[in-house]
């Protein structure tokens, strides 16, 4: 006979869920969070956040700089028609909101990009815009530069933003989104620099109550481009979605960290990266963070990495990972993959009479289409396609 | 007038087990108009042989020549060969998720033609091509075979046929999966690309179906990796009533081989 013996489980506290104390620290209790730079460590390997990131590439953004203040941001819509009066840029002080209203920097480059920046540029959308708003940030030159950009719409407001990023910079660059509540709104960041320029970058994303934001973002070149997203919800029902497009070239480490973080009731995140490398030393860094938090009941969160090695030597790391301090969800789902080429899908596209480079081209553009028809608006998803296909011609 | 010739070709594939021969000597010679039937039992190596002069990179030729119009074609990559005039209608078309039908089939046009078709003509050309095979316009849109039914794929390989108008064409197995109507509408795209273009075919398939609708000038056996007898159509229909078991090895049935 098994001694039978009376067991008690505890119950959590629905209103309380700290009154039993966590089996694990969750991320949000473990990271801080602040503007000052003396509360992150200088980087290195053996940190959680910067085990995949080139240290020695990039040390010139670890300590407070004085930016050169070169960096044109210019405000335009992207069919070039007139700006309407709703749509506004202007230079903000530091200490001014909105500047600094979305969450805090979470590392030490976050940090001294906060601290270096002299004036932050504040773009506002306070009422509905069919046509898409266009920012271009452009560069010439390699002076260490600081970038610090606020983008803020009203409640209710649809609208699209795409922010462009070229030419030859070494910059720090800061952004801030905060959309209004029951707000529509996609903003897409291309970074198509140059090959030899650096970007650090770090979004700090507030979706509000009931609205849907679309964050998308291009890297396509530059020596190191290391871009890390920090998103919360400001109510239930918020919806984000989050999808990244990556090409990686011999010599190139190009990083993406998203971090969702689902604090309210029944909101919901997807988050979609694609990346595409090619050649010894190329390197690409998917990280994808998702918290549920314990006030989060009804999360539907998902997030997905797949990379295409073109040519063999290049590195993919990707890594998803999910903290779920919450039950009483609706999903919770991740997957993630790295491969070569499909042998079958080359030689069905060659057995038709395309040559073999012209067929890798159309299987790296379908890669990145299945992605791209998922965005819902044909001015963003045309212009990113058109994107990518230049790029491809290369 | 063309002519492709299979001269004592020999291809073999790695396998877990090893290096394994398959074809094991073919002959055979097509000319433009002329329809060939290969049949033969499960495993013996048909399919093999189509996929050998598309040139898939899983198959390696061991000896033998192939001669399109007196050109070798082995050296060529599969795309040379598919712009020297084969074509390939495969068993299993492949899914090449994000790649719309029409600039798929639009690309292998300007390939195979070496030169893109007029935008007008090269609309109305599909248009009208899709319609013959009873597909709906949407098809064109959708990414490559992804998501298409069996008998969709087949529709879709047999439109590329007509479209790219090759010289010869090797259809594998093209009738399985189909029901009735589906034969009927690709058998009949098939014969139209023959009669439009005096396309040489060379029809790879097990069952006698599709021969009611495409009818073969000559029906060759295929057994064990080599052709082991060639008649008229005749020939099928013996194969009809008494099946492959006399092209099989003593004691073996076609069940135990499959």
């Amino acid at each position: 006979m098994v001694a039978r013996k009376e067991i008690s489980i505890p119950v959590a506290d629905p209103n309380n869920p700290y009154a039993i104390p966590a089996a694990m620290p969750s991320s949000a209790d473990r990271n801080p969070r602040s503007f000052d730079v003396n509360d992150f460590a200088i980087p290195a390997k053996n940190q959680e956040d910067w085990r995949f990131t080139p240290i020695d590439r990039i040390t010139e953004f670890t300590e407070i700089f004085n930016p050169a203040q070169q960096i044109r941001v210019e405000l335009s819509m992207i069919d070039g028609s007139d700006v309407p009066e709703s749509v506004t840029l202007r230079a903000v002080d530091k200490g001014q909101a909105p500047v600094g209203t979305v969450s805090l920097p979470n590392d030490r480059v976050s940090a001294v990009e906060w601290q270096s920046f002299k004036t932050a540029m504040h773009v506002h959308i306070a009422q509905d815009c069919k046509t898409p708003i266009l920012i271009k940030v452009s560069s010439s030159s390699f002076d260490l530069d600081a970038l610090h950009l606020v983008i803020t719409t009203d409640a209710l407001v649809h609208a699209h933003v795409v922010v462009e990023h070229e030419g030859d910079a070494r910059l720090a660059e800061g952004v801030e989104i905060s959309t209004g509540d029951f707000s529509q709104v996609s903003t897409t960041f291309i970074h198509e620099w140059s090959d030899t320029s650096k970007h650090v970058g770090n979004h700090r994303i507030h979706v509000g109550k009931g609205a849907s934001l679309r964050h998308n973002v291009v890297t396509l070149g530059g020596q190191v481009v290391r871009i890390r997203m920090d998103q919360d919800f400001g109510g239930e029902q918020g919806e984000v979605n989050m999808l990244g497009i990556y090409f990686a070239e011999p010599g190139e480490h190009i990083e993406h960290r998203t971090m969702v973080v689902h604090n309210h009731p029944e909101c919901k995140s997807r988050v979609i990266y694609k990346g595409a490398l090619s050649g010894q030393g190329a390197h690409s860094t998917w990280v994808g963070n998702a918290l549920i938090e314990p006030t989060a009941p009804g999360t539907d969160s998902y997030e997905l990495n797949r990379n295409l090695i073109l040519v063999p030597g290049a590195i993919a790391d990707s890594e998803p990972n999910l903290e779920i301090e919450n039950g009483n969800i609706v999903g919770a789902g991740h997957a993630s993959s790295v491969g070569r080429f499909d042998d079958e899908e080359l030689f069905y596209l060659m057995s038709r009479g395309i040559p073999e480079k012209e067929a890798q081209k159309l299987v790296v553009a379908g890669f990145f289409n299945e992605l791209i028809e998922q965005i819902d608006i044909p001015a963003i998803s045309e212009h990113l396609m058109n994107t990518v296909n230049a790029r491809l011609e290369r | 007038m063309s002519v492709i010739e299979i001269k004592d070709l020999h291809a073999s594939v790695e396998t877990n087990e090893g290096r394994k021969q398959i074809l094991k000597g073919v002959n055979l010679t097509i000319n433009s108009n002329e329809t060939h039937a290969i049949m033969g039992p499960n495993g013996s190596g048909k399919s093999t042989l189509a996929y050998t002069l598309a040139g898939h990179p899983k198959y390696e030729v061991d000896s033998g020549e192939v001669l399109l119009d007196g050109v070798d074609i082995l050296t060529m990559t599969p795309d040379e060969r598919a712009q020297a005039g084969l074509f390939l209608a495969m068993q299993y078309p492949v899914e090449v998720p994000g790649v719309p039908m029409t600039n798929f089939l639009r690309t292998a046009k300007t390939a195979v033609d070496g030169e893109a078709p007029a935008i007008r003509q090269w609309t109305k050309d599909l248009t009208a091509a899709m319609k013959n095979l009873r597909m709906d316009p949407k098809f064109a849109t959708r990414s490559v075979n992804e998501g298409f039914s069996g008998g969709e794929k087949k529709r879709a390989e047999v439109l590329q046929l007509e479209l790219l108008k090759p010289k010869f064409a090797i259809l594998d197995e093209t009738d399985s999966g189909l029901d009735v109507d589906a034969l009927r509408i690709v058998s009949e795209g098939v014969n139209r690309a023959k009669a439009n273009t005096g396309l040489g075919i060379m029809m790879v398939t097990h069952y006698t179906r599709i021969l009611k609708y495409i009818k073969p000038d000559i029906v060759h056996v295929f057994a064990d990796g080599h052709i082991v007898e060639t008649a008229g159509p005749e020939l099928a229909d013996y194969l009809e009533e008494n099946g492959y078991d006399k092209y099989l090895p003593e004691g073996a049935t076609e069940s135990a081989q499959a």
